[in-house]
Formats: structure tokens, C-alpha cells, sequence
């Protein structure tokens, strides 16, 4: 009961011709220090569910909370959301607007009303949890960046809130597959060197599935299935209906299964995949 | 799709209304809105507001939109009302309060003005709730293109016309997502005085304007990459046709026209 939604629906653009019920008495909850994966086909409203994680919009029905209680929508209730759960757009760079890179990590702490010594501090930290040379990067534009740089300094800006729970909403969108590794290797260890709750709006499996503990899936507004990821990727016929597809290591996994070899299935990542197939070769070579 | 269209105030429908050709409508239109203002007998107005009323029914655009669209000119026909009930003289004396009289000629003309002004708009309400903004916009740009014989570049407008209506909405949608993106970071857009609240929109501004560059940086090229040629001549996907409806309804416009100009109705 850390964080979750109670029956949340949530119609866009309500008692117009437009009318749009993009989530359907969505019930989920996650405990502190989880790493969640929400995956679905586009238009299936994950990130119409994140934004209500954080407040961002109202609910037409059902309820938000955090840490066991309801909240609510007046100023400081929502602000203490927002301070404690932060949230990654998809594409976060294309929101940049500060001349440095200094200003637009800062943006946040400056609007908790820290004095600029302490936003010093917070960026610095930022900046080193992303993994970012500080020196040389604090001054430059944002624009100057590299797009896995700028990636990097969108997180660092969200970072530097200190938030208990880190949402992010296709956080490898346009980024090469280096850019990625490195990436979700950063999410791993904020979630386990910080307990930070990490929550992920995914349609790239590869990279996300060997890391989630707990798989969310949406479809049409409804939430349809959840459980620990090896379970929910042993569906493997549902979730090709689904058009979702299964990561590109366990599809291999069941070729090879399917013809013939005896490895497991539950496979998600690259290195668990190569002892499997080493095993296999072990058992061949005499 | 939906979301592109919602500018304006168009309202989605399958109605002969809906269908009629956009040109026409708007040459009906202007049509109705001469006779309105030639209409000097209670009973054609009254019988043109029915009109409007039938035609509303037959659009099947649920009636509060029209009562939306008529709100703001709700001011303007109290204040007639006010002016014509206390001002004008003539008939008999309905109400005395003091030195200020209601006469009977000052309703009348009073009342009169009013279901002109109402009727007005709803008629020209009939027009955008079931025209898209973009069938206007080509509806407009035909009637502008004998501008083109004094050298202005009416297609070109047309263009620039289309291309804004479509990027409006995409416009609004992307500041809602970076007002958003920075309320989560802790931004503030609604406290504070009236300069603090200005100042929160910088960080708005300059990515709806770098984005904004862009696009049409990447629009102006995917159209040269599909052979867009200023000056050249262009046809259209959707060519609007006539259909006999279109021309009835012009001609009932044209007619009631008419027959109120030369009848003195
Ligand atoms: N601002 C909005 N106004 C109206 N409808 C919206 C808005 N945002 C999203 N929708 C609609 O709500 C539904 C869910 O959208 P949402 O963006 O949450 O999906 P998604 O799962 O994030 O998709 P994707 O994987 O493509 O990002 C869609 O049908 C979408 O068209
Ligand atoms: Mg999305």
C-alpha cells in the first residue's frame, strides 16, 4: 500500500462528443523499493496512469494514494506528492528551456524553496548520481548535449527533488542501445543502493524485463493482468494477442525449446541466456 | 484524431445540415443574414427564427451548445432591452415608476431587436457547429480567389490558414504537457502576483517556441518532398461537390431574400 490507484477512471475531455475513457477502474498498488514495468499497446493509458501517480491530472472516479492515504486535491497535498514521486516525461529533453545545464537541474529544488547553496548541493548530487561529469557539463547549453547526455541530465533534473519513487514514461525513447544499457544500469542501482520505487511505461521489453520485478499490463483502459514478471512472461500466447510480444532473449529461448533443446523459457536477460545456452553446450560437448 | 479537431467549435454529426457543401452554406448564410436585417414584420421574423429552430432540431447538435454560443451576446440584448423598453415612446402606457415609462411601441421594438440578434447568431452557429474549420477555411479561400487578379496569393493564404488551424490544437497540447512536465518538478502557475506569474511562463515559451521551429522546419521540407510549389496551381483530394440539395437550400435562401425585398415583409 505504498503507492496505487483504487478503481481510478479517468475520462478526457468529459460530456463532449470527444469523450474518452482512457482508464477503466484501474486498481494497483506497489511497495516501497519495487521495480515496475507498465506495458501495453499505444493509446492502452500508461501514461495517462503515471500522470495521475503524480497529481498531474484529476480523477473522473476512484482514487490516488500514497503512502496509505488518499490524495486529495488541494495546493500543498499535491505538492507533497509531486515532491516525493518524480516523474520522466517521454522525450524530457524537448522540455528544456534553462541557458545551462546548472539552471535546468536546479528548476526543481529552486521550487522547494531551498536557498542556492543547498540547490548547489542537490545538483552536484544529481549530476553524480546520473553519473555525469559535473565540471565540464554544468555550464554548457543543454542543446549542446549529446541526446544520451541530455536523457541524462532530464533524469538528473527530476533527481534532484530526492523523490521516493521515480516514475519515467518511455525512458529509452530515441536513445541508441548503449544509451539504453547504460540507462536502465543507472535504475537498477537507484533502486537498490536508494530503495527508490521505479516505475516504468515500456514498449522496448529487452532491456526492462530481466530488471522488473513486477509487471503491470493495460489494455483499453483496463488493467488486465499483474504479477511478478517471470508470470506474466510465461503468457507468452496472451500477450502476443495483446500485440505485445515477449523480450528478444526469451523468444529465443522458446525457439530454441521448440526445437528441440532443453532450456528454460523464463530467460529475460542476454547473460542468463548465454549460461543457458552454455549449459546446453556443455551437456553436447563430450 | 479526435483532438485535432476540437478547435472552433465544431460538433461531429451526420445531418443534412452537416452535409451540405461549405460554400454554399456560407453564401446561404450570408443570404440569411441580409433578410434579417430587411425583415421588418414581426411574422417573418418570427417565422425565420423557427427556421432556425427546425434546422437546429434537424442537426441533431444537442441544444446547449447553441445556448453556449448565445452567451455572449446575452449582455448586449439585456442592455437592448433596457434602451427600447424605457426610451422609446409610442403605444400605451404599460408601466409607470416614477418619471420612467414602458410604452407599449418600445417592447415591441424591443422584443423585436432581440429575436433579431438571437436568430442572427443562431443561424451563423448552425454554420460553424456543423462545418469543420478547415471546410470553412476552403469555403472562405474560394470566395477570396478573385483577390488573386490584384496580385494577392490567396492559395497561399489558404495554406498558411490550413496549417495554423492544424497546429493549433498540437500547439495547445504540447504548452499542456510542459506546463505539466514543470508542475511535477514543483513549478507554480497559478500563485503569486501578476509578475511572478508571468515569469513562470518563460519556461514554457521557449520550448513551445523551439518545438514549434522545428515543426515547421520538418513540414516545410515534407512538403517540398511532395511537391509543394508556391504559385503552382493545386488540386485537391477532396473536391467539394454540388449536390441539388445545396442548390435548394441557396435558392429558399434567395427566395425568402426576395420576396422580403420586394413584398416590404
Ligand atoms: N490530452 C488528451 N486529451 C484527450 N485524449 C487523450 C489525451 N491524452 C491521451 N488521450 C487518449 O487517451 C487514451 C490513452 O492515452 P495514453 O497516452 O495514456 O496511452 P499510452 O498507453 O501512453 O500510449 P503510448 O504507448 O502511445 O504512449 C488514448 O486513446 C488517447 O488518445
Ligand atoms: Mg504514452
Amino acid at each position: 500500500m505504498f503507492i496505487g490507484t483504487e478503481k481510478l477512471t479517468h475520462t478526457y475531455m468529459p460530456g463532449t462528443p470527444f469523450a474518452n475513457e482512457a482508464l477503466k477502474e484501474v486498481t494497483f498498488d506497489l511497495s516501497q523499493g519495487e521495480f515496475a514495468l507498465i506495458i501495453g499497446p499505444s493509446g492502452s493509458g500508461k501514461s495517462t496512469l503515471i500522470q495521475h501517480l503524480n497529481g498531474l491530472l484529476k480523477p473522473s472516479s476512484g482514487k490516488v494514494y500514497f503512502e496509505g492515504n488518499t490524495v486529495g486535491s488541494n495546493k500543498a497535498e499535491l505538492f507533497n506528492l509531486r515532491k516525493r514521486v518524480g516523474l520522466v516525461f517521454q522525450m524530457p529533453e524537448e522540455h528544456f528551456f534553462s541557458e545551462t545545464v546548472y539552471d535546468e537541474i536546479a528548476f526543481a529544488p529552486r521550487n522547494l524553496g531551498f536557498e542556492e547553496s543547498k540547490v548547489q548541493v542537490r545538483v552536484t548530487e544529481a549530476l553524480e548520481e546520473v553519473g555525469l561529469e559535473t565540471r565540464t557539463l554544468l555550464n554548457r547549453h543543454p542543446f549542446q548535449l549529446s541526446s544520451g547526455q541530455k536523457r541524462l541530465v532530464a533524469l538528473a533534473s527530476v533527481l534532484s527533488l530526492k523523490p521516493e519513487v521515480l516514475i519515467l514514461d518511455e525512458p529509452t525513447a530515441g536513445l541508441d542501445s548503449s544509451g539504453r544499457r547504460n540507462l536502465y544500469s543507472l535504475l537498477t542501482k537507484l533502486n537498490r543502493s536508494k530503495r527508490l520505487t521505479v516505475l516504468i511505461c515500456t514498449h522496448h521489453l529487452d532491456e526492462a524485463a530481466a530488471l522488473a520485478d513486477t509487471v503491470i499490463v493495460l489494455q483499453h483502459g483496463r488493467l488486465i493482468l499483474k504479477g511478478a514478471a517471470k508470470e506474466i512472461f510465461s503468457r507468452r500466447e496472451q500477450l502476443y494477442q495483446l500485440g505485445l510480444g515477449l523480450p528478444a532473449v526469451t523468444e529465443i529461448m522458446h525457439g530454441l525449446s521448440e526445437g528441440g533443446m532443453k532450456v528454460r523459457t523464463d530467460i529475460f536477460d542476454l547473460e542468463g541466456a548465454r549460461q543457458e545456452i552454455n549449459k546446453l553446450k556443455g551437456r553436447h560437448v563430450k | 484524431m479526435s483532438r485535432s479537431i476540437t478547435l472552433g467549435q465544431y460538433f461531429p454529426g451526420q445531418s443534412l445540415v452537416h452535409q451540405l457543401n461549405p460554400r454554399m452554406k456560407l453564401i446561404s448564410l450570408l443570404f440569411v443574414l441580409a433578410l434579417l436585417f430587411s425583415l421588418r414584420s414581426y411574422s417573418g421574423l418570427v417565422a425565420l427564427f423557427f427556421i432556425a429552430l427546425f434546422l437546429i432540431a434537424k442537426t441533431r447538435v444537442p441544444f446547449r451548445y447553441f445556448l453556449r454560443g448565445l452567451r455572449p451576446v446575452l449582455f448586449i440584448a439585456i442592455f437592448a432591452l433596457v434602451i427600447y423598453f424605457f426610451f422609446t415612446s409610442g403605444g400605451i402606457v404599460l408601466l409607470r415608476v416614477g418619471f420612467i415609462t414602458v410604452e407599449s411601441e418600445g417592447v415591441r421594438e424591443g422584443i423585436f431587436i432581440i429575436l433579431r440578434l438571437v436568430t442572427l447568431v443562431l443561424f451563423s452557429l448552425l454554420l460553424t457547429l456543423t462545418t469543420t474549420p478547415l471546410s470553412l477555411t476552403y469555403g472562405l479561400s474560394y470566395f477570396l480567389k478573385p483577390l488573386r487578379y490584384i496580385g494577392l496569393p490567396t492559395d497561399e493564404v489558404a495554406m498558411i490558414m490550413a496549417i495554423a488551424l492544424r497546429f493549433i490544437p498540437t500547439l495547445m497540447e504540447e504548452s499542456q504537457r510542459l506546463m505539466r512536465a514543470q508542475v511535477s518538478r514543483g513549478a507554480d502557475f497559478e500563485s503569486g502576483s501578476i509578475f511572478r506569474r508571468a515569469k513562470s511562463l518563460v519556461p514554457l515559451i521557449v520550448p513551445l517556441f523551439v518545438s514549434a521551429f522545428r515543426r515547421a522546419d520538418e513540414l516545410a521540407l515534407a512538403m517540398e518532398a511532395r511537391g509543394y510549389r508556391i504559385g503552382a496551381i493545386r488540386t485537391r483530394m477532396h473536391e467539394d461537390t454540388f449536390f441539388p440539395r445545396d442548390w435548394v437550400v441557396l435558392a429558399v435562401a434567395l427566395v425568402m431574400l426576395a420576396a422580403s425585398l420586394t413584398l416590404g415583409l
